[in-house]
């Protein structure tokens, strides 16, 4: 358990400059009647890293964001969000915390720069330094030319990056995401990827949720699984040395499956349920590889055999093969 | 591949689960100025450019000119047949422009708070304010003085028919400023009781309803309720008449049984309507209304008549119809208490209006320990 022992007792901080203990949860439980959203969460989100909220639908990610947004009272449990208790100093740690939620709601006769203005300042940020705050943001985000524009019209995508420059607009030092990477096209996916990566860098503490998870592995140093409210070991592979699925291809399927039939491996098919494709096309399989090593003695193997091998690649990142692997998916 | 996937092992249940954290909400009344300021601008932003906001305006312009104009014109036609004076039709005039702008006021005025705090929450709006440094107090305020200000936008746009209605004379101009401050508090009441009710019903629909019923409630309810309860505060008692003795001579003291009604214990309800709050206040005809005299126009009608219910019935009473003019009577004349009835009126509705407030400021204080039923935090 990669937890650090928490500060006894915090009391509230005045010093404006925040600590940077990131985000630590302890057995945070939390029920909305008879559904238990979060069972038992714990979880050290650490400063200067971006960390991965990763989960199926319904296990409880958005419950835990609000929580650490302090938005919502956990039945039980300890939370410290930038070294302060959002319940004991609520104000402490709404002023350290930046949460862009699931959904972005805009007040829809605003414009980008009056929305972002108008949070500066209710973050009580004086008029012009907000207006500074707003442009820049605006342009971090890519959002300039919209700056006047009603934010009704802009679409979902831009929508969303504005709800990440509204969660950026008093430079808080833990940034919560709750699935910031949704309706954004490759060329912004590729820009908050590297937003994200240079506010850890900078010392924030980032949490990130997230159901594309080839896009998260790119940005995260950590990742935390929640399954069904309750943080989980999932069988994480590490990349180099791990038993883990690799894609083969070759130019003709048949001859790919009958040498990996002869030597005893075990394989399968992409797409199980699809009919067997035509042996004579090009195709490829799943196969479990030990590691790096065992991928470079599958393509030596392969090709001494006359398998006319075209690619082998790592089927689907690592934090996909945990998520997959974690045993309830789906509710 | 570089990542590093580090975990955070447990997933055993807690044992015992430990009690639930306390939460202590400090901060929930500090009240800024630059707070207030910034959520009452959002959301006039949001309103001026969202509605058609001039040609509501316009339409309520129109509205109560027209109806003004009818009102002369139909008060013209009457004083055409029996002579009366401007003095006479001017203060009817001032009466019925009163009246309508007030109730036009109520019909509007809920709309403009009663989705307040549930509306941002369905548009996912709401909690986005929450986590910023605003008060609860702050969020509150800053949406009860946008909505006030629009309501009296409204207002404003209907002065210059009071004023007309003033030139035509009759009435005192200070009554002018006394019925604008006066229906300014009724709506900031009502944008209270608004505000309340979108904090506590998670439906838009619902929570209107609430505002229209509570306004109702006051309108229409109060003179209702006097109604219902006149019988049981009605009973029959001796009463000392001053009458015409049995053989037509002359008019002497006798003790007949009558049905007195104790006004004097439910008169409260009708001072809690705004009208009646608002005819008290507005100080028409003042001085002229002694204790048989009604005023000729429905403002000062009102205020009178509320005042003599207050007083309850009379002890003894003047029948004499056929006293000779000029014959002194016995009787002596009740004395109706001048202390204006408006101030219990007006602090009852503004109660309401700050109980509203006061609810919608606690239930948005974050962390949230309840959620209202059928509601997402954001």
């Amino acid at each position: 358990m990669a937890e650090t022992s928490l500060p006894a007792d915090v009391a509230p901080d005045p010093a404006p400059s925040p600590p940077t203990d990131g985000i630590v949860v302890r057995g945070v439980a939390r029920s909305f009647g008879s559904v238990h959203a979060l069972v038992g969460v714990d979880m050290h989100a650490r400063a200067g890293r971006v960390t991965a909220l990763v989960g199926p639908n319904g296990s409880g990610k958005t419950t835990l964001l609000l929580v650490l947004a302090g938005l919502l009272v956990p039945d039980a449990g300890e939370v410290r969000v930038g070294g302060v208790d959002p319940l004991a100093d609520s104000r402490g740690a709404r002023a350290r915390t930046g949460w862009m939620p699931d959904a972005f709601g805009t007040w829809d006769s605003l414009t980008a720069r009056e929305v972002l203005e108008t949070f500066a300042a209710a973050y009580g940020i004086e008029r012009a330094a907000a207006r500074e705050r707003a442009l820049s943001l605006l342009a971090t985000v890519h959002l300039a030319e919209f700056a006047d524009r009603p934010a009704s019209v802009l679409s979902r995508g831009q929508k969303q990056r504005l709800g990440l420059a509204r969660a950026l607009v008093h430079d808080p030092s833990v940034l919560l995401l709750d699935e910031p990477a949704s309706g954004l096209d490759p060329r912004s996916r590729v820009d908050l990827r590297l937003l994200v990566r240079r506010l850890a860098d900078e010392g924030k503490t980032v949490l990130v949720s997230s159901h594309v998870l080839t896009e998260l592995e790119e940005m995260v140093d950590d990742a935390v699984f929640l399954s069904r409210g309750r943080t989980v070991d999932a069988p994480v592979v590490d990349a180099r040395s791990g038993r883990r699925t690799w894609t083969v291809r070759a130019l003709r399927l048949g001859a790919l499956t009958d040498w990996l039939t002869t030597v005893g491996a075990q394989w399968r098919h992409e797409d199980p349920g699809f009919t067997p494709p035509d042996p004579a096309a090009a195709g490829g399989v799943l196969i479990e590889v030990d590691g790096d090593e065992g991928a470079a003695q599958l393509v030596r193997d392969a090709v001494a055999a006359g398998v006319p091998l075209t690619s082998l690649a790592p089927a689907g990142g690592s934090l996909e093969q945990a998520y997959l692997a974690l045993e309830e998916e789906r509710r | 591949m570089t990542t590093q996937v580090t975990l955070d092992e447990t997933g055993a249940p807690q044992p015992a689960r430990a009690p639930a954290p306390g939460v202590r909400r400090s901060g929930t009344w500090r009240l800024g100025w630059s707070g207030v300021r910034t959520v009452a601008v959002l959301e006039l932003r949001q309103r001026v450019r969202s509605t058609r906001w001039i040609v509501a305006l316009v339409v309520w312009f129109v509205v109560v000119g027209a109806i003004t104009l009818l009102t002369t014109g139909a008060l013209g036609a009457l004083s055409g047949s029996d002579g009366a004076t401007p003095e006479q039709t001017g203060p009817l005039l001032f009466s019925a422009v009163t009246f309508l702008v007030l109730g036009l006021g109520l019909l509007v005025t809920p709309t403009l708070t009663s989705t307040g705090i549930n509306g941002d929450r369905n548009a996912g709006t709401l909690a986005t304010l929450q986590v910023t440094l605003l008060s609860p107090a702050e969020i509150a305020a800053g949406k009860l003085l946008a909505a006030w200000a629009a309501a009296c936008a409204f207002l404003v746009v209907s002065v210059p028919f009071l004023v007309l209605a003033l030139a035509m004379g009759g009435t005192p101009a200070w009554s002018i400023v006394r019925v604008v401050l006066l229906v300014a508090l009724l709506l900031a009441a009502v944008c209270g009781i608004g505000l309340g009710w979108s904090a506590v019903v998670a439906r838009t629909a619902g929570s209107t309803v609430l505002t229209f019923v509570t306004v109702a409630g006051l309108v229409l309810f109060t003179p209702l309720l006097f109604g219902l309860t006149y019988p049981s505060i009605s009973q029959e008692r001796d009463v000392r008449v001053w009458a015409e003795n049995a053989n037509g001579t002359g008019c002497e003291w006798q003790t007949v049984p009558m049905t007195v009604a104790s006004t004097e214990r439910t008169w409260w309800l009708l001072g809690l309507n705004p009208f009646v709050v608002v005819a008290d206040g507005a100080g028409t005809a003042e001085g002229v209304a002694e204790n048989d005299y009604y005023p000729q126009e429905p403002l000062g009608a009102i205020r009178q008549g509320v005042r003599q219910l207050r007083a309850g019935e009379q002890v003894e009473q003047d029948q004499c119809w056929s006293a000779a003019p000029g014959a002194t009577s016995p009787v002596t004349p009740q004395a109706v208490s001048r202390a204006p009835v408006w101030p219990w009126g007006l602090a009852a509705n503004v109660a309401l209006g700050v109980v509203g407030f006061v609810v919608a400021v606690r239930r948005l204080r974050v962390p949230q320990r309840t959620l209202a039923r059928g509601t997402r935090v954001a």
